[in-house]
């Protein structure tokens, strides 16, 4: 079983960082990631950290969230920590289905993309923070025409 | 009166910082043009991600508060989340409040993927080509 280094990235809730944070998972995921694995992860730790930059914090309040990835053979982990305010996300009702475009609600999609897109989510309070870790397992299934 | 937009391009781009991997652009655009049958086409492309998503939002709403056919061309779009999706459902939710349609245009397969699983795929159209599109705007 191979296995890389865990690389770490710390941000500060700035909706800027998220730039940095999509260049992060980018050079990550030039290691032998797959295009859908590599998609997801972009995609879930996107709307994970996008919740802890806009939900996260009283106001004027820095945090710190710090993001790591780790490959363990077919599984690659996603931890995200952050000081913010607890927030569960896998306690999170799933989206209501609208039955037409006007009575669409705008919004509560993150986390049911989380959800989809991630193989497993797990969450734990622990001194004073959020740890939500993240998993994505590649296939080894040759990938559909 | 409404004014033709003939060609209309909007151009979004940041540098990202290569402290902590390969420099990484996050660049999006937005074009417009005017297609026969009082039809709008509003051409995507880049990272429709939050940054993204922000930049766009407000050109984005300026052509879906003055069109009434609208095709959203995302052929070129590489990656959309949760506020990219939003910006859409918004605009589609303003065109029809309006009495027209908005319809997507031939998203790529990751997209495709994360528009169905938001239950967009069920909210608004998706073609995959123009033609159809077309059609479905002036049946």
């Amino acid at each position: 079983m191979s296995s890389l280094d865990p690389r770490r990235l710390v941000l500060r809730n700035d909706v800027a960082e998220l730039q940095r944070l999509a260049g992060w998972i980018e050079g990550f995921a030039q290691h032998g990631i797959s295009s859908d694995v590599s998609f997801a992860v972009q995609l879930c730790l996107e709307e994970a950290v996008a919740n802890i930059i806009m939900y996260g914090a009283a106001r004027d309040e820095r945090l710190e969230i710090a993001v790591e990835l780790e490959r363990n053979g077919a599984t690659l982990v996603a931890r995200i920590e952050d000081n913010g305010r607890q927030f569960d996300p896998t306690r999170a009702p799933p989206p209501v289905v609208a039955t037409s475009l006007e009575k669409a609600k705008v919004g509560d999609l993150g986390i049911h993309l989380m959800r989809s897109f991630a193989s497993g989510m797990d969450y734990e309070r622990r001194e004073g923070r959020n740890r939500l870790t993240l998993r994505f397992i590649e296939s080894t299934s040759p990938a559909p025409e | 009166m409404v004014s033709p937009f003939r060609r209309e391009a909007i151009t979004a781009m940041t540098a990202g910082a290569g402290a902590d991997g390969p420099s990484h652009r996050c660049c999006m655009d937005l074009s417009a043009e005017d297609l026969p049958g009082g039809i709008t086409k509003v051409v995507l492309q880049g990272r429709f991600d939050t940054t993204g998503a922000v930049v766009m939002e407000l050109p984005f709403n300026k052509i879906v508060t003055e069109r009434r056919k609208i095709i959203v061309d995302l052929s070129a779009v590489n990656f959309l989340a949760s506020y990219g999706i939003r910006v859409l459902l918004v605009g589609a939710k303003i065109v029809k409040s309006k009495g027209g349609n908005l319809v997507i245009l031939c998203p790529d397969n990751n997209v495709a993927k994360v528009l169905k699983t938001a239950g967009m795929d069920a909210l608004i159209p998706i073609h995959q080509t123009e033609t159809a599109a077309a059609a479905a705007l002036t049946s």
